[in-house]
């Protein structure tokens, strides 16, 4: 049955990428809303898998990398799901799909079958500390494929390219508008993720702060993040450079997430 | 039955030509029935818009229904033959056709592309139905015509972007600060260009719009049509803090807004998106204003561009039309010459049996000697002959009509057949 809904998951996945991708370049918004509701079904299943895996095993959804990649590509898919309610942009879509299929393609490399666990992420905090950072990266890879659509978007119309990408591509103040919400919403489950975690360590190694690789780039990356929540809140940075630091902070955190671990020993599982 | 439509339109006829015959016409409901009375006009639609008048009509008798309506145009439009002659497209069957077609997907529009048209001619055909002026064949063609009408506007780009500079101003709009209904406006100069571009923008519901002005007393005027506020030049940097969207068209020489006062604008709105059209020259802005994050500049020039960029994009949209317009033609030209079959073949059954009516009548003499059951095998027996018979021409006519050219052989049938002769009779 997990392997089943995995699957039929993946499939539904590819096939609402390439359904959103090709409206894209046949702009029929026929397509565009059919692969909105095939998106939505993917994710009613991505959901069931995980709710699946969760009772089966009895503790936390997402112990490996795996299952992290996993979880980050579901958050995605919700994520974009509620911004395609509040503001119509199905284009964003044609971003966001790809990226959670990729992700989840990813995460098939060894999902599924149970993976050796020890006794110290049988924790709820665990499982607190991994949703919410998971969560929180998910929101940050959202808000950087509405700066990198900004950022075009912005091009074409100083440019006075107003043609074909231009008329797809949705209106400068929705993209800034989702970026600011990804962003804010990003950061502060990332903060809940860290504050998790950190007390999780403190009960298994009895220190908040290690000074483990992973902790020390997503500090940083943190840190970037604060950054820009503060230029945008209290400053009042929008559009082109709030863009430009929401890619930069969305690449230090997404190395965080992955790119740690290929250089540094981590006490992280993912 | 045959289709005819005749008519002038903004490139055959003057204006002044069609207003004289539009209001000698009156409203559509009069000139439906005055057309319904001329006699070989079964069904008629009459089409009256500022750039073309219409009559679709479809006719037993093309050759004499032409001439008649020609007439009817004559007289109602005031005209003399030569300017009638000259003024007046005349077309027949599959060019009539298709030059509806042309015009329910705004082909033959000024604008081609242009989106009121297709109303107008629905409207057109509603009259016509309330009048009880159509029937088979133009409810059948005109529900093609929308039919193509909505294949053209959603498979070609044909009206797709913006043609004129108030609309691409508020498509450009659109695309900046996104939803407009929330936004508020300013308008710099109480100018005729600016108030049309404001007239665009109250259109997509903007909610709020200040005009500006040396005196403000044409501020107030100009303020007043749209329900907005009015304010003097000295009130412009608060002005220009408040709006989202800025349109200037003062007459003055030199730049009325420059960069240092957008940059402090930007500051007090917190770099919420700009959006400045300048509709004036000499210009009102200084264009490095333009460089400025979250400021974006578009001087009239800009604008044109665009319009020109757009007006190029409809013109290759054109030729798609014209092939989805060919395919849908050929379809109901099709679905048309099985119609003219279908009554043939109804009255060749009928006229066959009658005959086998008429014959068994007149043998009823030696009939009625017959026993009931011999009886009936001799008429299942006249029957089964005369099927047979028929049954090769009706097949035959049949498809002849679904390949087309079918007329020619319906023409044959009724003449072999003696069926022209009872339609005379």
């Amino acid at each position: 049955m997990e392997s089943i809904l995995f699957k039929a998951a993946l499939a539904l996945y590819l096939v609402s990428a390439v359904g959103f991708v090709a409206s894209l370049l046949t702009r029929r918004v026929f397509l565009a809303r059919l692969s909105t509701w095939c998106y939505g079904f993917t994710f009613v299943l991505h959901t069931s898998f995980i709710l699946w895996r969760w009772t089966a095993s009895g503790y936390s959804p997402v112990v490996n990398l795996f299952e992290a990649l996993s979880f980050v590509a579901w958050g995605l898919t919700g994520t974009y799901l509620i911004f395609q309610l509040v503001t119509k942009t199905r284009v964003l879509g044609a971003f966001v799909s790809p990226l959670a299929l990729v992700l989840f393609i990813a995460a098939s490399a060894g999902i599924t079958g149970a993976g050796e666990t020890d006794a110290s992420v049988k924790n709820y905090w665990v499982a607190v500390h991994a949703v919410f950072s998971l969560t929180g990266n998910a929101l940050f890879a959202l808000a950087c494929c509405a700066a990198l659509m900004y950022l075009v978007q912005d091009r074409l119309i100083r440019k006075r390219k107003i043609h074909d990408l231009y008329r797809v591509l949705p209106s400068l103040g929705d993209l800034d508008r989702i970026n600011h919400i990804s962003v804010i919403w990003g950061f502060s489950l990332l903060t809940v993720g860290i504050v998790a975690g950190s007390l999780w360590a403190r009960v298994v190694w009895g220190s908040h702060l290690l000074w483990d690789a992973k902790q020390i780039a997503t500090l940083g990356s943190w840190i970037l993040c604060a950054l820009l929540v503060h230029q945008r809140v209290a400053i009042g940075w929008k559009g082109k450079r709030a863009a430009y630091l929401s890619i930069g902070a969305f690449a230090v955190l997404f190395f965080s997430f992955l790119g740690v671990h290929l250089f540094f020993p981590t006490i992280h599982r993912f | 039955m045959n289709i005819i439509l005749l008519g002038m339109n903004h490139r055959s006829a003057p204006l002044e030509l069609r207003e004289r015959l539009t209001i000698a016409c009156g409203d559509h409901a009069r000139t439906v029935a005055e057309v319904k009375t001329i006699p070989p006009v079964k069904e008629s639609l009459y089409l009256a818009t500022c750039n073309r008048v219409e009559v679709l009509a479809a006719v037993d008798n093309p050759d004499s229904a032409m001439d008649r309506l020609r007439w009817f145009v004559f007289s109602h439009g005031n005209l003399s033959v030569a300017e009638m002659e000259a003024c007046l497209y005349r077309y027949r069957n599959e060019e009539a056709v298709r030059h509806l077609f042309r015009v329910a997907c705004s082909l033959d529009s000024m604008v081609i592309g242009e989106p009121q048209i297709l109303g107008q001619v629905k409207d057109a055909y509603r009259h016509s139905v309330e009048n009880k002026a159509t029937g088979v064949m133009l409810n059948r063609l005109l529900h093609h015509a929308f039919h193509v009408a909505k294949r053209v506007r959603t498979e070609t780009g044909i009206s797709a972007n913006a043609v004129s500079v108030g609309y691409t101003a508020v498509a450009l709009s659109k695309k900046i600060v996104g939803d407009l209904t929330d936004k508020s406006v300013l308008l710099v100069g109480a100018g005729e260009m600016a108030e049309l571009a404001a007239k665009h923008l109250v259109k997509q519901g903007v909610e709020r719009i200040t005009v500006v002005n040396r005196t403000v007393e044409k501020a107030r005027e100009l303020a007043a049509v749209f329900q907005g506020e009015a304010a003097g030049f000295e009130d412009l940097p608060r002005c220009l803090a408040r709006a989202d969207i800025i349109i200037t068209s003062t007459g003055s020489p030199g730049y009325i807004i420059d960069r240092d006062m957008l940059t402090s604008a930007l500051r007090r709105r917190r770099n919420r998106l700009i959006f400045l059209v300048d509709i004036a020259v000499p210009r009102d802005i200084d264009p490095r204003a333009g460089d400025l994050d979250n400021v974006f500049l578009y001087n009239i020039d800009d604008l044109q561009s665009v319009v020109d960029e757009n007006i190029k994009t409809r013109l290759e949209e054109v030729q798609k039309a014209e092939g989805i317009i060919d395919e849908e033609l050929e379809k109901f030209m099709k679905w048309r010459a099985t119609l003219e079959v279908v009554p043939t073949i109804v009255e060749l059954k009928d006229k066959a049996e009658s005959i086998v009516r008429h014959e068994l009548l007149r043998s009823e003499g030696w009939l009625s000697r017959l026993d009931e059951e011999d009886r009936k095998k001799v008429e299942a027996l006249i029957n089964a002959v005369v099927n047979k018979i028929l049954h090769k021409p009706v097949t035959g006519l049949k498809d002849v009509s679904e390949n087309g050219g079918g007329e020619a052989y319906v023409a044959a049938a009724r003449r072999l057949f003696g069926l022209e002769e009872e339609e005379d009779r």
